[in-house]
């Protein structure tokens, strides 16, 4: 009942909220994040809700409309729902309603593939989550080519997912497996690698990953924040949930044949996404590449076999979810006020703005991995896990794409913040209270992951176990 | 309990005064320095306990079996806590006056609280993570002050820096963390020592050590990471003090003194930050006597100082390096507060050579720094001498004669540098109304001077309203212990030395018998730092130099070798090997690989193939509801499609 609520409540909300006439923006919005205040404290409280179950079709395999929650779906839809209730509350303006509304109905298709015990039903939601984000962009982004962009290259990676699930499904006789721990499919050397690479294919342009992530760019920068922040912070994370919870399991083998590939690409996107953070002059892209190379270092974790670095992986996962959304959060309230996030154009907003200066900062340093905060905790498991199983060049580069953050992180707080204040930008009002309630969930969740991640990491610890044990007894 | 308090009274300060500073208004300086002195009384209070067998515990919170996090307070941290509380108190109280009628009076020691906790969580921390948490928060502190007036682009820039070099120093220990968790499996000192040799082969041990050493360098301003802290004297000057003289860059010395059994058993690490050590030392001090501005002599003079330091822990004589650092913050704070009373007093003037003749002016300013010269230049009696004296020699005994050289002829250069300063800054006739290019100022921007420091008050004139024992009354406390506290190590047996007996573990090595006696050493300490002395005094203090004192330093300017001026040019190539070179690659991936290589690709690929670009041709009716339309339709008519099948064939096999 509780997961099916989840889903398909938020979903069905989103399409009441239309309801709402346009002008009453604020009432719309507010009406959003109760709704997802509500998924929140749903989840809290029925964290051992039992999973809802419906035989589906048989042939030509078994699938079954079956959600529950798992123990990293259950972080990943409370950061969902932290994300929503804040990107639903900083919203204003002329669409606020409408993209309130598409902001819940994409909570209800993320929270179905989050949920999704079932690799086919994981592979529908997939792709109904790909059409509010769609929507908005169409809707208030400035350019419709980035729409586009997103949706052509999300519809490719959709593609072969369901090819995949297709063809995983006729291998296996059941795609009804995620999270099973009494599955034991192995899926043999004729299909693993094909159906392997798409997952992988799909996996990768989500999350995204060089060479993938050339959407990721425009599409961060044209959706409005509130949606950014919730794509970038959740969305984001599917691809890599997928691996955790579809490849691990079942394509252990096809994982460790692909491990230098991934490593190789990881690491690129680290030192690339840094490097490209360090020259962008648009903050939003800024974070956008952030997201490149941070998320990069979490594919090198998942591959890396190593229980502490996946332990680590869904701390960081976790943790750059509530950053990353922080941070959308804030510089969406700057570019409302400055109407530029161009960072040669802006700049010493810390005299007049000093609580949107600490939020901003405060994403940042979680961002940049300062240690007390959450970036840092995920950062030292996964990079510890990987060096304890010898992999001591992606732990090395790492090191190195760590100091780079903290050089783009202070360049993008500093060039909006710091320096003289200029004649030519308006002067607004500090950050409003209700933009203060958006981001204050996102920042108590850093902070308090930052000092002690250990609820994420038990949580799961024996399913990360039970998982690794197959990667690593295949070796 | 006790603990627990020490531990997070500054940064309940810190949140206070950050959240409430608006209403706090000029109660915030006070709030903020008694709960300092609070913390200071809490850590006496805890002497007996810290001083027992073992140290006193408490625990914090575990994330993994191996990961526990927990305070400690034993006799090392110990001494640092008295440090960073009792000399941070004062330097709290002098702030009150110094910081008077700043428009961000509260945020100051908002910023200035927290620093006091994240310096608490380094040194009280019982693990080698919670050391990096605190590590990462003193550089977040330090970054918060050095950039204080934000608005001012140099201390933006300055700040920033400090912050990247420090990560650099981060993420050295975090290499080092992993090798230790890799083969120990815990983060906890007990378990590291305990366990290190069988875990670690020499090579390994060597690079642990590496890893904690490039932390020390970062964050102690050691060659080659120490172009950040000359232009950390951006800070307002209290913060010089406490952050970048007496305290958080002396964090390195605490370091290689925490993992003295690390250090002892490894020969190698040992020579390596010995030399280093003794490089900076020296580097350091040539570099004192090529600056102009008073704040940066002091910060060359502290980079040479703490190189004597990191020398001392880095050869094995850990109880010298750690005494030098004692006595170095009394009389580094003192040598700062008195240069800021100056500073403020002729409005925000940082170079010396707009100064002159202030002792008529300033007379306890003149004493207060006339006995830090004494005290840094190692006059017999004073605190300097003691402990530099102790590492000095340290290096003999341990079989280094070319440090011991170092060490010897870095004494002199700082008794000239120091007294320079002294004598530019005191003597003769006052400088400030001469044109500057007169001086061969030509970049005042560049110098130091007025015009370039960022102090911002509400009102336009320069405030004097604050009661001047503010700022004095802590100079003249700390000038008792620059005085007087080298005694403490002051003979075979001193309390000093039985503090720490038993404490530091022996270098596994055979003593090396030093060529001559310690009396020796210091008789020929002592001749070297006259001869310093008389240097500075023929070029600066006798009459005949201040006689046309103006001239001479127009000369001695204008003639100044470039490669002292450009700091043997370590910022032009970071910037030339580094800095550009990022920039350069990261905006070219931006705005080229990523638009015109990989995008172009991926176009090249769709449109090759003539039904894609058909299909999306004839699809681009411009209807935006039209587009969404399909999705659905086409995510449904899946649906649909299995549940026709299915439904109707029969479910269930």
């Amino acid at each position: 009942m509780t997961v099916t609520a989840l889903v398909l409540g938020p979903i069905l909300a989103g399409f009441l909220l239309y309801a709402v006439p346009r002008d009453r923006a604020r009432v719309a919005t507010v009406l959003a994040a109760l709704v997802a205040a509500l998924t929140f404290v749903l989840a809290i409280a029925d964290a051992h809700a039992a999973d809802a179950s419906l035989r589906w079709l048989s042939r030509p395999f078994a699938a079954s409309f079956h959600l529950g929650l798992g123990p990293i779906s259950y972080w990943l839809v409370l950061l969902l729902s932290l994300a929503t209730f804040g990107g639903a509350l900083a919203l204003s303006g002329p669409r606020a309603r409408n993209v309130a509304a598409q902001l819940l109905i994409l909570q209800g298709a993320m929270n179905g593939v989050f949920l999704a015990k079932d690799v086919l039903l994981f592979a529908l939601f997939w792709d109904l989550m790909l059409i509010p984000v769609f929507l908005v962009l169409i809707e208030a982004g400035p350019h419709a080519r980035s729409a586009w962009k997103y949706l052509i290259y999300n519809l490719a990676g959709g593609l072969a997912l369901l090819l995949a699930t297709a063809a995983f499904g006729v291998v296996a006789g059941t795609t009804d497996l995620i999270g099973n721990p009494n599955a034991h499919v192995v899926i043999g050397a004729t299909w693993g690698g094909w159906i392997f690479a798409g997952f992988a294919l799909a996996f990768l342009i989500k999350t995204p990953v060089f060479p993938f992530h050339t959407w990721m760019p425009d599409t961060y920068a044209d959706l409005p924040s509130s949606a950014v922040a919730v794509v970038s912070a959740v969305q984001s994370k599917a691809g890599l949930y997928g691996f955790l919870a579809i490849a691990l399991p079942f394509l252990g083998e096809q994982m460790l044949q692909a491990r230098t590939l991934m490593f190789v690409l990881g690491t690129i996107a680290l030192v690339y996404g840094a490097l490209a953070a360090l020259a962008e002059r648009d903050a939003k892209r800024v974070v956008a590449y952030s997201s490149l190379s941070h998320l990069g270092l979490i594919l090198i974790a998942i591959f890396s076999g190593s229980p502490l670095a996946l332990q680590g992986a869904v701390v960081y996962i976790v943790a750059h979810g509530l950053f990353s959304a922080a941070l959308f959060l804030t510089l969406g309230a700057v570019e409302q006020r400055e109407e530029t996030r161009d960072l040669t154009r802006l700049g010493g907003l810390g005299v007049r703005n000093p609580k949107l200066a600490g939020a901003l900062m405060l994403g940042a340093l979680a961002a940049l991995g300062l240690p007390g905060l959450a970036g840092f905790s995920g950062e030292i498991l996964i990079l510890t896990g990987i060096f304890e199983n010898g992999f001591v060049w992606p732990a090395i580069v790492t090191l190195i794409a760590i100091v780079l953050a903290s050089a783009y992180m202070l360049r993008l707080f500093q060039g909006i913040m710091n320096g003289p204040e200029l004649p030519d930008l308006p002067e607004r009002r500090d950050m409003t209270w209700i933009e203060g309630l958006a981001i204050a969930p996102l920042v108590a969740g850093f902070v308090l992951l930052g000092l002690n991640p250990a609820p994420v990491i038990t949580s799961h610890a024996t399913i990360t176990a039970a998982e690794n044990t197959r990667v690593v007894g295949s070796r | 309990m006790l603990l627990y308090l020490l531990w997070l009274l500054p940064l309940f300060g810190g949140v206070l005064l950050w959240a409430f500073g608006p209403q706090l208004k000029s109660w915030a300086g006070p709030i903020g320095a008694a709960l300092i002195g609070v913390a200071f009384v809490a850590t006496v209070v805890l002497w007996n306990d810290a001083t027992a067998p073992g140290g006193l515990h408490a625990g914090l919170v575990t994330w993994l079996p191996g990961w526990s996090f927990g305070l400690q307070l034993d006799r090392l941290s110990l001494i640092w806590s008295l440090i960073i509380t009792g000399v941070g108190f004062l330097i709290h109280v002098y702030s009150i006056g110094y910081m008077d009628g700043d428009r961000a009076f509260a945020r100051f020691f908002a910023y200035m609280n927290f620093f006091v906790f994240a310096m608490m969580t380094l040194v009280l921390s019982d693990n080698v993570i919670g050391l990096l948490v605190g590590w990462g928060l003193v550089g977040l502190a330090s970054y918060f002050l050095i950039g204080f007036w934000f608005e001012k682009p140099s201390a933006v820039a300055a700040a920033r820096k400090a912050f990247v070099m420090n990560v650099v120093g981060d993420v050295g220990i975090m290499f080092a963390v992993f090798m230790i968790v890799a083969r120990i499996q815990s983060i906890g000192y007990a378990d590291i020592f305990a366990h290190f040799q069988q875990a670690f082969s020499p090579t390994a041990l060597f690079l642990v050590c590496l890893g904690l050493f490039i932390g020390c360098a970062a964050k102690s301003a050691q060659i080659p990471l120490h172009t950040w802290l000359p232009d950390a004297m951006e800070g307002p000057t209290p913060v010089s003090a406490l952050i970048h003289a007496a305290t958080m860059v002396t964090a390195g010395v605490y370091l290689i003194a925490r993992f003295a059994p690390l250090w002892s058993a490894s020969a190698d690490a040992r020579e390596l930050v010995g030399a280093i050590g003794g490089l900076t030392a020296i580097a350091g001090a040539i570099l004192g006597c090529a600056q102009w501005d008073i704040k940066r002599i002091l910060a060359y003079s502290t980079m040479s100082q703490i190189g004597y330091m990191i020398m001392g822990v880095g050869i094995g004589a850990y109880d010298a390096g750690v005494f030098h650092f004692f006595t170095h913050a009394f009389f580094k704070a003192q040598l700062f507060l008195a240069a800021g009373i100056v500073i403020h007093a002729l409005a925000d003037e940082q170079d010396v050579r707009r100064m002159g003749g202030l002792w008529k002016q300033m007379p306890f300013a003149f004493v207060a720094m006339l006995v830090g010269v004494l005290a840094i230049s190692g006059v017999p009696g004073l605190s300097g001498f003691f402990s530099k004296d102790a590492v000095i020699y340290g290096a003999l005994e341990s079989g280094h004669p070319w440090l011991y050289a170092v060490g010897l002829v870095t004494a002199g250069i700082t008794a000239y540098y120091m007294f320079r300063l002294l004598f530019v800054t005191f003597f003769g006739a006052y400088r400030g109304n001469v044109d500057q290019s007169d001086l061969g100022i030509r970049h005042p921007e560049l110098a130091g001077t007025a015009a370039s420091t960022g102090h911002r008050s509400d009102e336009e004139e320069p405030h004097h309203h604050a009661p001047a024992w503010l700022m004095s009354v802590p100079v003249g406390i700390l000038i008792v212990p620059t005085i007087a506290i080298g005694w403490l190590d002051a003979w075979p047996g001193a309390p000093w030395r039985q503090f720490f007996a038993g404490f530091f573990p022996r270098v596994n090595e055979a003593a090396v018998a030093a060529p001559f006696s310690e009396t020796i050493s210091t008789v020929l300490v002592f001749v070297v730092v006259v001869a310093g002395f008389a240097i500075a005094y023929v070029r600066y203090g006798a009459p005949a130099a201040l006689r046309d004192a103006i001239a001479r330093l127009r000369t001695e300017t204008v003639r100044m070798p470039a490669v002292l001026v450009n700091a043997y040019y370590f910022d032009a190539a970071y910037d030339a090997l580094l800095v550009r070179p990022a920039r350069v690659l990261g905006g070219w991936f931006d705005r080229f690989v990523d638009p015109h290589v990989i995008d172009a690709g991926v176009r090249e690929v769709a449109i090759t193939s003539q039904w894609l670009g058909h299909l999306f041709r004839s699809f681009q009716t411009g209807l935006v509801r039209a587009y969404a339309l399909s999705i659905a339709f086409g995510v449904l008519c899946i649906v649909a499609y299995y549940a026709y099948a299915f439904a109707f064939t029969g479910s269930g096999r």
